[in-house]
């Protein structure tokens, strides 16, 4: 097991990386829980599209053929004749196309489709309440039980939601002003007069290395300020900001490191499921390895969470350090009126 | 000079093959012209020789100034376009904009003296919608009528500025391609002059003739144009002057690039004429030389052996630059593609754009119609032949979509197009099909429904065709009427004869609802269901009437309610499948508005299909045409719903990484 101890030096990015897995490895109930939660947001919508593709395939013959592979051309009438959430069921939620079309919406500041844009605000919503509770499991690094779990997630809740307001104002003017500035304005002046697209191209991926640098920062500074609130009990947001970025600013190439090597981590959730993401004629073995997937990326998550909760107990704190202490509930009245009852009996 | 008189690619005497003439050869260009990159102006110079070949005397002229569409935000192109809610001109600059203007316009003797200045009585004109802002058409009084059979010597000099490349024409760094860009005539017809204004939908309308052309432009730049290079000459200032010539063609393009790489290929099959095929391709494309030849020689195969030949036995493709939207244009002798720089094999882009304008050099090019009223004719016959070489060339065709600012494909190896539906592009009809009747004037169509009727609504109509006669009989109709109707402008009216004369039948029960009205079809199964043979009620007995209920054992009567939806009415088949295997087929004239069906069979039934073969693919709503006893349907919706279900929740863990 690898712990990391202030008395035996600085922590560096890959003693944190491996200490976070370990501590992900301990916290099984963190990765079913949060995996728990996709599914359980995901369920309404889904059982809704259940019902608009139902409604559509009818007692016909297509219907067959859909669950042979996928009919094509029943999926585009399907597309013409639908509103609302059917007008997601589109052919990039096949295999991995679905990731690239995730991942193309955030980089081109697109943002969920309107009709779940409700259940990704929910998501985020419930894992804005949850992470608290999370960062206090992965700092102690030791079951702390379902109360003390939730207690932790009550105590933070407010605080995220303060420092979400921040979050929020940022981001928007990460994915609005500056995404508007950098592909909106700088980009199309780029292009005037450009004969070539493999310069466009280039163009467009340095824009997105600049902006992706831009949020990762603040992503970063935002996940040291959520693991020094919880580690160090931080009521004021604001302090937690300035310490994440103090934290930050100090160890930038530790910080910068094991970033990179969490995302490393990711990219190779995302290979492994290119390389095994189902094709249409797959059935229950395709939503199986989606979900593996899905528990996949709730694992780098966390991993990202409690790596970096160890390069800071590492550097600053200690292993298993937090500074609230554990909740622990008072014997309820009813207890204490039936104890003389039970010392008795 | 050392360069001197290059004689280039045009046989041993450098002209120009003498051929009997393909085409009445009635409006010939003879045309001088210079590019001044820096300025982005031609300055140019033409004779046109017309002869009068209607029965009626013309007393005036009607002259085409297509780049004055970009002339300015008032022009009938620009202002039809922003009815759609594109406003392309909208924040343009000035030099952004375009114009053609005529210095002067006078007809001309035999000798070249003026005979007459036509200057002071040119005016602009707008007869289609009255927009006197509008300058792309323009007319002049003759001092005397052309008669028939008489002829008329024109010369016109004139500045063209090119606009913004947009739409076809125009320039982008230092790609310029040239099309509609010198003075036009219009066509004389029995009813006078054919002369339209030029609109967003509207396409080009044109009499065959010579083409002549002397081009001027930059020393080691390359040209490509319609017709043979004649020769080469330095024309001083670092300049080199082109000379192209073609006979039998309606128009003239050219374009000039320093960047084109030049490959070249020869086409040859058995009881073919050879066509040399020029390639001007863009740097960055160097390794799809062979898709582009793949596509052009697919074309002149195919609609070779089905149609007729293709007699010029040259034909230049040009791949157009990057943003330039000069792609995917048709040209006599000459065409341009459009591919990307990442393009996956496996997908026919750029092979399909390609195919498709090498087969315009078939409607557009030899049998041209007025594609500005009537543009479904070539189009849309030229949507239908190159989907059907699609399925029969360039197979595998998987779907391709692109994601990180349409700069990154993704195909899909799961869902390979199809003729009937994808390559004939059924989903545009499906949604756009009743905007429009396919009679209305192209250029007054809808600008957001123009492709998918006169394309998609066109190629099904005919893929129609063809499933309820086959595709010999469809063969044998466009065969017919393109070598009948080559070089000869025909309507409608002379297609819609020719398929009643190799059919033998009566079609105007079809066209008058796929041509003459916007009507859309949609057949469905309404009702189906299959039980014991019973009766109950009051039957007559000797004791008078008697109530008694009968069910026939091993008997089954299965009812089937056949519904047309929509206006569109098209014959149709039934057919009914039992338990047993038996099939029984009924045909039904699929006028009424439902028509019940019922069979008593010892079986029961599994399944009841409306036009079962999808001979109807106008159809717009094929999944209502089945229905089955026991439905898959809840298997199939479970499926992909939980496969949705899987991108949702990878969605909310992506937009997780921001909490």
């Amino acid at each position: 097991m690898t712990r990391l101890r202030q008395d035996s030096g600085e922590a560096g990015p890959l003693q944190a990386f491996v200490d976070g897995l370990m501590r992900v490895k301990r916290a099984p109930w963190l990765v079913i829980g949060l995996w728990l939660s996709t599914l359980v947001l995901a369920l309404p919508l889904s059982l809704t599209m259940h019902g608009l593709i139902g409604d559509h395939l009818g007692s016909s013959m297509a219907a067959r053929s859909a669950v042979d592979g996928m009919n094509y051309d029943w999926w585009n009438e399907f597309l013409a004749q639908s509103s609302g959430v059917g007008q997601t069921f589109v052919p990039a939620i096949l295999g991995f196309a679905a990731i690239v079309q995730n991942l193309s919406g955030v980089a081109d500041a697109a943002g969920p489709p309107s009709p779940v844009l409700w259940v990704v605000a929910a998501q985020m919503l419930v894992a804005t309440f949850l992470i608290g509770g999370v960062l206090d499991r992965l700092a102690r690094d030791r079951a702390i039980g379902a109360g003390a779990f939730f207690s932790a997630c009550g105590v933070s809740v407010f605080r995220f939601l303060r420092l979400s307001v921040v979050s929020v104002a940022v981001y928007a003017l990460l994915f609005v002003t500056v995404h508007n500035w950098l592909f909106g304005n700088l980009y199309l002046r780029l292009l005037e007069d450009l004969t070539v697209e493999r310069t466009a191209f280039f163009y467009r991926l340095g824009l997105y290395a600049l902006f992706g640098a831009m949020v990762l920062f603040a992503n970063l500074v935002f996940d040291y300020a959520k693991v020094r609130a919880v580690v160090e009990d931080r009521r004021s947001m604001v302090g937690a900001l300035a310490a994440g970025w103090r934290f930050v600013r100090r160890n930038l190439g530790a910080v910068v490191g094991l970033y990179a090597l969490n995302s490393v981590a990711f990219m190779g959730v995302l290979f492994l499921y290119y390389l095994t993401a189902p094709g249409a004629a797959a059935n229950a073995l395709a939503f199986a390895i989606g979900q593996v997937f899905i528990v996949l990326r709730v694992i780098i998550r966390l991993q990202f969470a409690a790596s970096q909760t160890a390069l800071f107990q590492g550097r600053l704190a200690h292993a298993g350090y937090v500074a609230r202490p554990l909740a622990k509930w008072p014997d309820s009245p009813a207890a204490e009126a039936i104890g003389p009852a039970y010392k008795n009996g | 000079m050392l360069l001197g008189l290059l004689l280039i690619q045009a046989g041993p005497s450098g002209q120009t093959p003498n051929l009997a003439p393909l085409s009445p050869r009635n409006a010939n260009y003879d045309i001088e012209v210079t590019l001044d990159p820096a300025a982005r102006t031609l300055t140019g110079s033409e004779v046109i020789e017309w002869r009068n070949i209607g029965t009626m005397a013309a007393y005036s002229i009607r002259v085409h100034l297509y780049w004055n569409a970009f002339r300015n935000t008032n022009s009938s192109w620009l202002k039809q376009r922003k009815l759609v809610g594109d406003d392309a001109f909208g924040e343009a600059e000035a030099s952004d904009f375009g114009y053609s203007e005529i210095a002067t316009i006078a007809v001309i003797n035999g000798d070249g003296s003026v005979r007459a200045d036509l200057k002071p009585a040119l005016r602009y004109i707008s007869p289609d919608d009255q927009n006197t802002d509008d300058r792309s058409l323009a007319s002049a009084a003759l001092p005397t009528a052309v008669q028939p059979g008489e002829s008329l010597r024109l010369r016109i000099t004139w500045t063209g500025k090119f606009p913004k490349n947009f739409d076809r024409t125009g320039v982008i760094g230092n790609y310029f391609f040239v099309s509609q860009w010198f003075p036009k005539l219009g066509v004389f017809e029995a009813g006078g002059w054919t002369a339209h204004q030029f609109f967003a939908n509207s396409e080009f309308y044109s009499d065959f003739g010579r083409y002549d052309v002397r081009m001027t432009v930059p020393s080691g730049w390359t040209v490509g144009a319609t017709g043979r290079e004649q020769s080469r000459a330095d024309a001083g200032n670092g300049r080199t002057r082109h000379r192209y010539v073609q006979d039998d063609v309606h128009d003239f393009a050219w374009t000039t690039s320093p960047d084109f790489i030049e490959h070249t290929q020869r086409f040859e099959h058995t009881g073919l004429p050879p066509v040399a095929m020029r390639l001007l391709l863009q740097p960055e494309h160097a390794g799809q030389a062979d898709r582009h030849f793949a596509g052009t020689a697919a074309a002149l195969r195919y609609y070779g052996e089905w149609f007729g030949a293709y007699p010029y036995g040259h034909l230049t493709i040009v791949d157009p630059a990057f943003q330039s939207d000069s792609g995917g244009m048709e040209y006599p002798t000459l065409f341009t593609g459009g591919t990307r720089w990442l393009s996956p094999r496996g997908s026919n882009d750029p092979e399909y754009v390609v195919l498709h304008e090498a087969g315009h050099q078939f409607w557009y090019g030899m049998v041209a119609n007025n594609e500005t009223e009537r543009g479904w004719l070539d189009e849309g016959l030229n949507e239908y032949a190159d989907s059907r070489v699609q399925a029969e060339a360039l197979q595998p065709n998987y779907l391709v979509q692109r994601f990180f600012g349409d700069l990154i494909p993704w195909q899909f190896r799961d869902l390979p197009l199809k003729r009937a539906t994808d390559t004939n592009w059924m989903n545009s009809y499906r949604r756009l099909g009743d905007r429009d009747a396919l009679s209305t004037p192209t250029f007054q169509l809808w600008p957001a429904t123009h492709q998918a009727q006169s394309y998609h609504k066109t190629a099904l109509m005919l893929h129609t065709l063809e499933r309820k006669h086959t595709w010999e009989v469809m063969q044998k109709v466009l065969a017919t009427f393109f070598t009948r109707w080559r070089f000869k402008h025909p309507q409608p009216d002379d297609f819609f004869a020719v398929v009643e004369e190799v059919t033998g039948l009566p079609h105007a029960w079809f066209f008058d609802q796929v041509y003459r009205s916007s009507n859309t079809f949609d057949y469905a199964i309404e009702r189906f269901d299959s039980e014991a043979l019973s009766s109950r009620g009051l039957t007559e007995s000797p004791a008078g009437l008697a109530f008694s209920e009968q069910t026939t054992r091993g008997s089954y009567r299965t009812t089937v309610v056949v519904r047309r939806l929509d206006a569109g009415v098209f014959p149709v088949d039934v057919l009914v499948t039992f338990s047993n295997g038996e099939q029984v087929r009924e045909a039904w004239d699929g006028r009424a508005r439902w028509q019940a069906f019922t069979f008593d069979r010892p079986v029961k039934a599994v399944s009841a299909q409306v036009d079962p073969e999808r001979v109807l693919l106008l159809d717009t709503n094929y999944t209502n045409n089945s229905r089955v006893m026991e439905p898959a349907t809840d298997a199939a919706a479970t499926k992909w719903s939980l496969r949705w279900m899987v991108w949702l929740q990878d969605l909310m863990m992506t937009y997780a990484f921001f909490v």
